[in-house]
């Protein structure tokens, strides 16, 4: 496979080796799933900005729910869909720790969405992290609340019938939506095979390094950050890695198109 | 007041009592009949008079303020919230998750009818969702059951104490008429307790690291965990049980009440003793871990009769017949519906029983 | 010494707060007592209950079921005076409440407790507005009466009590009420008890 940077360079340093930040521990995560790579930019952006005995890691329920067996901060496990107000029952009382979550979408948009809407809402000085793969990954593949029409999951074997069960619901652009949230962004993760060659774009996760860094300057300036990463789930969606890569990066993108969807500090701007 | 009491409601008395014992965080929904300790924190929060109170916050759910409890807790700090029956049955979520993961704080249920939305009136129809951990998985609550405003006032110290001596959530277990009732109480001069947190996740320190999780995926470990917490609760039950006693150890019949009823039984006994009916009060203070042992002396003693008297249709009733092992005989009088009994009428019933 | 009461009447007569008054005179007199406010099905359909139990001991039930003194405020709350203990107290307000009892083994003392308060106009708000509101004061003022609490040198104990009640923009009315506790205490010292079937009986 060849890699093709999809930024310059210059812009963000992947930090190579054994970071400290990082268990070591070889991941649960299924081959090809972008839960992985999100963990190592996790890991890096804490590194950088010298967060780790600052920081505490609040567990979601998912595939996420593991997270601390990967990222060696402080954590404390939230129930299913709650993360966001464990992390504001956190944070109110210890203003000083850095607190994160990384959630699913069933997890933050199905049955956490109030706690979602409300830590967004009073502009929590936390961050949160989404991984959309469009599908209740750790529960076998039901319907989740980003699944697109049409899509077949083991809760709707005809493909999802929006006239039953509404369309696809868009986090990132309810939170932008909002005033309280500092920092929304959505990012399209996976590594994109480019056309019929053998080439693939990093442009996904170089964002995604970008924008981790970005959303903790966003919480240590005493801001609500959140960004969505449009991800796959080659597993449940039945698909071939490579198909995945290839559905999520042309048509999930589609239907939650990737961009800087709120900046009020401006952190892009540098 | 002029010598230092103050006149004020159970559910006043409940915030005002947790302030003085060092309350860092209160998370809030407003429920009748218990509005008035969010209402009263409220007023005090920022107050120079308690200035560990740091954090008051209105939730936009009970599964919220909770789940923010839960949050708060993990850091060590000293955490209450208050409810009533819908809310406590919300509730059970997380302190599910909080037994799990051994989190110290109150939960105070003021007790409303039920079940469903009910009335606002007192009942104590939440008894067994409270003593046996109403939520799911095999856990238990430490709970207390005042039955008075002074108690609703010292309560939140012991409560703190046995919560952070046991990392386990404790339920105030009050009910409508004491959230309401006002009465002359004094507030204790002493310093907040402090109790260590060695366990809270409130930042790595070089390699060591604090992990609050309940999810034990291996049996093996899942196993070693849930029988750490039998253990635990087994050391709670043969040190904590405690209860209080009126004229009992001479007593042929005695009565076995909790919270407002209990304080009704005490002048039903006064009653009957002036009738000349060798009547006494046994009142569990703590529901969980019920104080069987208490209870069982008075059987030693030559007790041989018991009226639970309860505002419900028998819970507690079961605690008394599994503590006195088919010894004695055991009778029922309850009320429902936020309605109480009238000492008379227990009397009445004792009196009969008695002949 | 152990006395039990019951204030009722409709809401907006300052019920609990007569009730709230007669519970704080006793603590500032030492005792020890327990207000119970009016709840359930009682607080609809006009008629508001508590229950004041003040003792030198502590106090076994702050619940009420036989009041030593019943204070009646309106005519559908004359329903409780067959709560009331033989040879209790009851004060009734006569200015909202044709009939007297019917019990015959009771203490009777009518207060018109509303044309008493209406009276202290002067005090009222400037411009003259309605003072008919500090009736449960009156009602307090006939309380201590019948208590045989002896006003002279109360006063004092009474302010304390208004201002604990009547706290910020509230407190420019202590001086209303106490006037109103006064007239009551008065109307009562100048009125004989009735001990026998009231007049509309016996006529």
């Amino acid at each position: 496979m060849t890699v093709v940077q999809g930024a310059p360079a210059a812009e963000y340093e992947v930090k190579l080796g054994r970071l400290s930040t990082l268990t070591g521990r070889p991941t649960h995560y299924c081959a090809g799933c972008e839960h992985g790579i999100l963990t190592r930019l996790v890991a890096n952006a804490i590194e950088e900005l010298g967060l780790r005995e600052r920081t505490v890691l609040v567990d979601s329920v998912g595939c996420s729910v593991f997270a601390h067996d990967y990222i060696n901060t402080d954590a404390v496990q939230a129930p299913h869909g709650r993360a966001p107000a464990v992390m504001s029952g956190i944070k109110r009382v210890r203003p000083d720790l850095m607190v994160f979550a990384v959630q699913g979408d069933g997890d933050a948009v199905s049955i956490g969405l109030l706690e979602l809407l409300y830590a967004a809402n009073r502009a929590e000085p936390i961050t949160i992290f989404l991984v959309n793969n469009a599908i209740y990954g750790m529960t076998g593949g039901q319907m989740a609340p980003t699944t697109p029409e049409g899509m077949v999951t083991t809760t709707t074997p005809q493909g999802r019938d929006v006239a039953e069960t509404g369309r696809p619901l868009d986090a990132t652009k309810l939170l932008a939506g909002l005033d309280g949230p500092s920092y929304v962004k959505r990012v399209v993760l996976p590594i994109a095979p480019m056309g019929s060659t053998d080439l693939y774009s990093a442009r996904g996760p170089l964002e995604g390094a970008k924008s981790v860094l970005n959303a903790f300057k966003v919480q240590m300036r005493g801001g609500f950050s959140f960004v969505e990463f449009v991800s796959t789930c080659s597993i449940n969606w039945k698909m071939s890695v490579l198909e995945s890569k290839r559905f999520a990066t042309e048509t999930l993108a589609k239907l939650f198109p990737p961009g800087l969807y709120k900046d009020k500090l401006g952190v892009e701007k540098g | 007041m002029m010598d230092g009491r103050d006149f004020m409601k159970g559910n006043e008395a409940l915030a005002i009592g947790a302030l003085k014992a060092g309350l860092n965080a209160y998370f809030a929904y407003p429920i009748t009949p218990s509005s008035e300790v969010p209402e009263t924190l409220a007023r005090e929060f920022k107050s120079p008079e308690y200035p560990e109170f740091r954090m008051f916050l209105q939730a936009a759910s009970e599964l919220e303020a909770i789940s923010m409890v839960i949050g708060a807790a993990s850091t060590g700090a000293k955490v209450m919230t208050a409810t009533s029956g819908p809310g406590f049955s919300l509730k059970q979520e997380g302190m599910s998750y909080a037994a799990a993961m051994e989190l110290p704080f109150l939960v105070a249920d003021v007790n409303r009818a039920g079940p469903g939305l009910g009335n606002l009136g007192p009942e104590q129809s939440d008894y067994l969702q409270a003593t046996r951990g109403g939520g799911h998985g095999g856990y238990r609550n430490i709970v207390l059951a005042p039955n008075s405003v002074q108690e609703m006032a010292a309560f939140p110290g012991l409560g703190f104490s046995l919560a952070f001596k046991y990392r386990n959530p404790v339920v105030i277990l009050a009910d409508a008429f004491l959230g309401q009732l006002k009465e002359d109480i004094v507030f204790p001069k002493i310093a907040p307790e402090r109790f260590p947190t060695p366990w809270a996740a409130s930042g790595a320190r070089g390699a060591e690291r604090h992990v609050l999780a309940s999810l034990h995926l291996d049996f093996e470990d899942q196993s070693r965990h849930a029988e750490h917490l039998a253990r635990k609760y087994e050391e709670v039950e043969s040190a904590e049980q405690r209860s209080d006693s009126y004229m009992a150890s001479d007593a042929d019949v005695v009565l076995v009440a909790y919270g407002v009823v209990a304080r009704l039984c005490r002048r039903a006994v006064k009653e009957l003793r002036e009738r000349r009916v060798r009547a006494g009060l046994f009142r569990p203070v703590t529901l969980s871990p019920f104080p069987s042992n208490d209870l069982k002396a008075l059987v030693d003693k030559g007790v041989k009769k018991f009226v639970v008297v309860e505002l419900n249709a028998g819970q507690m009733i079961l605690d008394v017949r599994l503590a006195l092992e088919g010894r004695g005989q055991i009778e029922s009088v309850h009320k429902m519906g936020g309605l109480l009994p009238a000492a008379s009428d227990v009397v009445r019933r004792v009196e009969a029983l008695s002949k | 010494m152990k006395v039990e009461v019951i204030t009722a009447g409709q809401g907006g007569q300052g019920v609990l707060e007569l009730a709230n008054y007669i519970a704080y005179f006793e603590i500032m007199k030492g005792r020890h007592a327990a207000y119970t406010p009016s709840y359930g099905p009682e607080s609809r359909g006009g008629k508001v209950k508590c229950y004041v139990v003040a003792s030198d001991e502590q106090i076994d039930s702050p619940i009420v079921e036989e009041p030593d003194v019943l204070i009646v405020m309106n005519a559908l709350s004359m329903d409780f005076v067959p709560m009331l203990k033989a040879g209790g107290t009851l004060i009734f307000n006569s200015s909202l409440v044709e009939q007297g009892p019917r019990r015959t083994d009771i203490k009777v003392r009518r207060v018109p407790a509303t044309a008493l308060a209406a009276s202290l106009k002067e005090l009222g708000p400037p411009g003259g507005g309605d003072t008919s509101i500090a009736a449960n004061s009156v009602m307090f003022g006939a309380f201590l009466a019948v208590a045989g609490e002896p006003l002279a040198g109360q006063t004092e104990a009474v302010r304390e009590v208004l201002a604990h009640f009547f706290t910020e923009r509230k407190a420019a009315y202590i001086m209303l009420n106490s006037r109103a506790v006064e007239t009551g205490y008065a109307f009562v010292t100048d009125h004989p008890e009735e001990t026998s079937a009231p007049r509309e009986l016996l006529a």
